[in-house]
């Protein structure tokens, strides 16, 4: 026996492609198992878009049905996370400009006062959390590259992917709303000198 | 998913980057797959949308498009000569003339609001 023991990605890869079969062959409870599998993924990416934990749920569910209705049409080019990524980004997108939840101008985002102190926590997770809610202030050309590169694990490619755009549009816009969002939070611009990128995500190379 | 950040841009380790990249998972909620499935079959069962029936539509429709263009027809044949009228002399334009030409234009413009209004249900209860 030489066979290569499968990574998660590749045997999820190979789950959804029998599962889709399938759900394709006319059994419905297969779609059971994708659902399974990307229900976490795709509420929290659409908890990026909204920042609403029962509109994520509602727009996660509109993109599984949304899928399920187009399963016919995913071509197996690429994998099929890439493909409901992709159609999970066009429902939210569209959803989110039929009925906005958040409707808050960028420099009208709240930012506190003063830089936390080091046993404020409550301060800055509070902090933290107008920065987050910042980025749905974005217009909406760089807010969607922000969302999705930090919900691919910091990944330009997979940004790019799922919003069928190139990389380096990808990266300019990254760097636009970086800009934007440095010139309302001014004191984070600083570096995060005090753990490197690799200390904070042990599982992730830098 | 995750390829070397060789990609992952310039300011990899900003207090921004910090915040954005490490919040905390949202789970789902435990109804959420049940939810789902059951949205899924209701689709699953429901019945496939009853199809535009176009042999039945298709008399209307060229009775629809002979009246526009006999209106249209209509127009310009009685609308050149008026017109000629007017450059000659304006005041001679009897209203007997001008009439039927107006009640065309409304027809006209009736019919275009329908067809308009078909075109824009049609879109809609397509989606």
């Amino acid at each position: 026996m030489t066979s290569t023991p499968q990574t998660a990605s590749q045997r999820a890869a190979s789950e959804d492609l029998a599962d889709v079969d399938r759900v394709l062959a006319g059994e419905i409870a297969a779609f059971e198992g994708i659902v399974r599998r990307w229900q976490g993924p795709l509420v929290n990416m659409a908890w990026h878009y909204c920042r609403n934990r029962g509109r994520a749920e509602e727009l996660a569910q509109e993109a599984f049905v949304r899928a399920w209705r187009g399963l016919a049409n995913w071509r197996r080019e690429g994998s099929f996370s890439t493909w409901l990524f992709a159609l999970a980004a066009n429902v939210f997108r569209s959803e989110l400009k039929r009925f906005p939840t958040v409707d808050l101008r960028l420099d009208e985002a709240p930012e506190p006062a003063g830089p936390p102190t080091q046993y404020d926590a409550l301060q800055q997770r509070s902090q933290h959390e107008a920065l987050r809610r910042a980025v749905l202030a974005l217009p909406a050309s760089y807010r969607e590259p922000v969302i999705l590169f930090y919900f691919h694990e910091m990944d330009v490619s997979a940004a790019a992917r799922t919003l069928g755009l190139p990389e380096g549009t990808v990266k300019a816009r990254l760097s636009r709303a970086r800009a934007l969002l440095r010139s309302r939070f001014p004191h984070l611009e600083n570096e995060h000198a005090a753990m490197t990128f690799a200390e904070m995500n042990p599982g992730k190379e830098a | 998913m995750n390829q070397p950040k060789s990609n992952a841009i310039e300011t990899t380790n900003t207090e921004i980057d910090h915040i954005l990249a490490t919040e905390e998972p949202l789970l789902p909620t435990s109804g959420f797959l049940a939810s789902v499935m059951e949205r899924v079959r209701e689709e699953a069962t429901a019945p496939s949308p009853i199809p535009f029936p176009w042999k039945r539509a298709l008399p209307g429709v060229v009775v629809v498009a002979g009246i526009l263009g006999a209106g249209v027809f209509e127009i310009v044949r009685r609308g050149l000569p008026a017109v000629g009228e007017i450059t000659l002399s304006v005041p001679q334009i009897s209203l007997a003339a001008v009439r039927p030409l107006e009640q065309a234009g409304w027809v006209a413009l009736a019919l275009g609001a329908s067809l308009v209004s078909w075109m824009l249900s049609k879109r809609l209860a397509g989606r």
